[in-house]
């Protein structure tokens, strides 16, 4: 039963979350590009940058945020830093990048350390929002995707860091990853023996169970901010 | 509120579902960085008072009838449905709005809460609950443009006593001539308001720099963007566009109100003409030498409010400040202030609603800004500004003047 639970989690319920995720954010795309443009702008003035430098200052300095909240806003940036981390970390466990390679380190990139800034960043998220006046605007869907988003980067992290530290001699080898991602990527799904015999494995599960749960909530939800943000800035700034 | 209501209210919610629109009700995480970023809040502390607090009440709403998540979960968006209730706090939010758009300067997103609540203003017309003044003020400007020939004449005999006016603060022999109508072939179009003085201090601007210049036979101010309703904004903002284009005029040049300069600089797309603010204007007769003034002829400490929509709305900052530069000997920046500075309370045609109470609680921090700087004078190029600055100077009991930037300027030319 443990075993069917845990082959749904890591075959179908993967290719389900990637479907939802891709038709969601096609379905949203296509939904912006096919609503009607405004006539004019909606641009803020002054105007000190070329737009490109201004979207960028703004996606990636985040000024406003600088302006009203420096704790909010250290948490924000490094937050942020570290997902750019997580996804090349993750490619690493999927493909052998050497260009990332230029610094020698063994996968996962930062040692650990991303999974420990995001646990830290989503946890103060989350307090954050226990207190007013931000608990005030608060909905269920803040609540639940940050705890959810914590789960996963948690047992993720202790995956990373036990087999990083050697406790209890746990280890799932870098190519073990692979094979089991190759295998999804060829549609030719298999759990390599190395994986689903590993004393990681249930760890793995619930992590990737996790994951699952917030790639597929992620278009449908305010998530989807990672795309649209870069819209409304270059609506500000044009 | 029955079926067919809700039916008007969805259908005209979806008429509004341009491409911003669609991302500013997608992508707020409700980070809450925005919360005292508003006015309102700062006089009246209340979670509706709040930018993402009148965009929920938008959003939630919105999410009940156009996303899945609010149709099937609506406890996860907290989604709720269009009764007489919800719609009583749709008009509270977008009439509370000043449309300033403090707020998108302060969202890490840039969300432009101002155009989130034009939708939130269609919705009241669907309802019938839009505020019945604006509602009288669109109608008769439509009616206005639509039969302008009936408005003519007694338009025309109302400026000819305008024109001894300005005939007197020109010191000329003849009052005829001095405000231009139907001056084909005039290289500037000038739109003004109701008031007198948004034609009689422009009047004596333009003939003391020899401007070839003609009075539009309507007024600036678009009621039809204050009450929400995207027809008759465009309607009213496009009879003075039709009156330039048979004039044939160069530059349209927009008194002293803030959203209509908006709207016909930055609204309408391309023009075949160049639209600027009076403040422009006069900025650049002044350096040009197409008129003078009297070189620090104030002593008495000044502060120059921004007006948002001329402003961090509409990109004119320099030009007022440089203007009061020649006028005052010291002059006193209001903290913060241009993209920054907080909006009075007056725009988005809430000056013109029974609300005066409200007015001077949100219009605290404008006090408090004005005090902070010691000034006597506050100087603006707004005319709702202006009518809120007044009423929050007599709400507070301010030992202050209010006054427009072309009277001051008016008042003080070396003719």
């Amino acid at each position: 039963m443990l075993d069917l639970f845990a082959y749904i989690v890591m075959v179908p319920m993967v290719y389900l979350a990637f479907i939802l995720f891709v038709a969601g954010m096609v379905w949203k795309l296509v939904r912006v590009f096919r609503s009607p443009s405004i006539t004019g702008t909606l641009g803020l003035f002054p105007r000190e940058l070329p737009r490109p430098l201004a979207v960028a200052r703004d996606a990636f300095l985040v000024p406003s945020a600088f302006r009203k909240d420096r704790v909010f806003w250290v948490f924000i940036v490094a937050f942020h830093a570290a997902v750019l981390f997580l996804i090349l970390g993750h490619c690493e466990l999927v493909w052998n990048i050497p260009a990332l390679q230029v610094i020698p380190h063994r996968v996962f990139l930062g040692a650990g350390s991303v999974g420990m800034v995001m646990m830290i960043g989503t946890l103060y998220f989350l307090f954050r929002r226990f207190g007013a006046p931000v608990r005030e605007i608060s909905v269920p869907e803040d609540y639940f995707l940050l705890i959810i988003l914590f789960l996963s980067i948690l047992f993720g992290s202790i995956l990373h860091l036990v087999d990083r530290l050697g406790i209890g001699a746990m280890h799932v080898p870098v190519q073990a990853y692979r094979e089991y991602f190759a295998g999804l990527l060829t549609l030719n799904p298999r759990l390599p023996v190395m994986v689903s015999y590993s004393p990681h494995y249930a760890v793995m599960v619930i992590h990737i169970f996790f994951s699952n749960l917030f790639i597929m909530l992620f278009p449908f939800s305010k998530m989807i901010h990672a795309v649209f943000a870069f819209f409304a800035y270059s609506t500000a700034r044009r | 509120m029955n079926r067919e209501k809700i039916g008007t209210i969805t259908d005209l919610m979806k008429s509004r579902l341009t491409k911003p629109m669609q991302y500013y009700l997608d992508l707020c995480t409700r980070c809450g960085l925005c919360y005292d970023s508003c006015h309102v809040y700062y006089g009246i502390p209340k979670r509706e008072y709040t930018p993402v607090g009148r965009a929920e009440t938008l959003r939630r709403i919105f999410r009940k009838y156009f996303r899945p998540s609010g149709r099937f979960f609506p406890y996860w968006g907290e989604a709720r449905e269009l009764d007489d209730r919800a719609m009583e706090e749709v008009r509270e939010a977008a009439f509370s709005c000043t449309g300033c758009r403090r707020c998108m300067v302060n969202c890490p997103f840039g969300i432009d809460t101002g155009y989130l609540m034009t939708m939130a203003k269609l919705m009241l017309i669907g309802n019938e609950t839009a505020p019945e003044e604006l509602v009288i003020l669109a109608d008769s400007a439509v009616e206005k443009g639509k039969s302008i020939g009936e408005f003519k004449e007694g338009f025309k005999s109302v400026v000819g006593d305008l024109e001894k006016i300005v005939q007197e603060k020109l010191g000329r022999s003849s009052p005829d001539g001095l405000i231009p109508m139907d001056n084909g072939g005039a290289s500037v179009l000038y739109a003004g308001l109701a008031g007198a003085h948004s034609i009689v201090n422009p009047a004596v601007i333009f003939n003391a720099a020899g401007e070839s210049w003609s009075l539009s036979f309507f007024e600036a101010v678009n009621f039809g963007a204050f009450l929400g309703d995207p027809e008759k904004m465009q309607f009213i903002a496009n009879r003075i566009v039709k009156e330039a284009i048979q004039l044939g005029v160069k530059e349209l040049v927009i008194t002293e109100c803030g959203t209509a300069y908006r709207i016909q600089r930055h609204m309408l797309g391309t023009l075949p003409f160049k639209v600027s603010s009076i403040v422009e204007v006069i900025d650049r007769y002044l350096r040009e030498g197409r008129i003078k003034v009297k070189a620090g002829a104030i002593s008495e400490p000044v502060t120059y409010h921004d007006p948002c929509q001329l402003g961090r709305n509409g990109g004119v900052f320099e030009e007022p400040r440089r203007i009061i530069g020649e006028l005052c000997t010291d002059f006193r920046e209001m903290t913060p202030n241009r993209e920054h500075n907080w909006c009075c309370g007056g725009g988005g045609g809430l000056v013109a609603l029974d609300n005066e109470k409200f007015r001077v609680q949100s219009g605290l921090v404008k006090r408090d800004q004005i005090s902070a700087t010691g000034a006597k004078l506050v100087v603006t190029a707004c005319e709702n500004c202006v009518s809120q600055l007044d009423t929050i100077k007599s709400g507070y009991g301010m030992d202050v003047e209010v006054k427009y930037l072309t009277e001051l300027v008016a008042d003080n030319l070396l003719l």
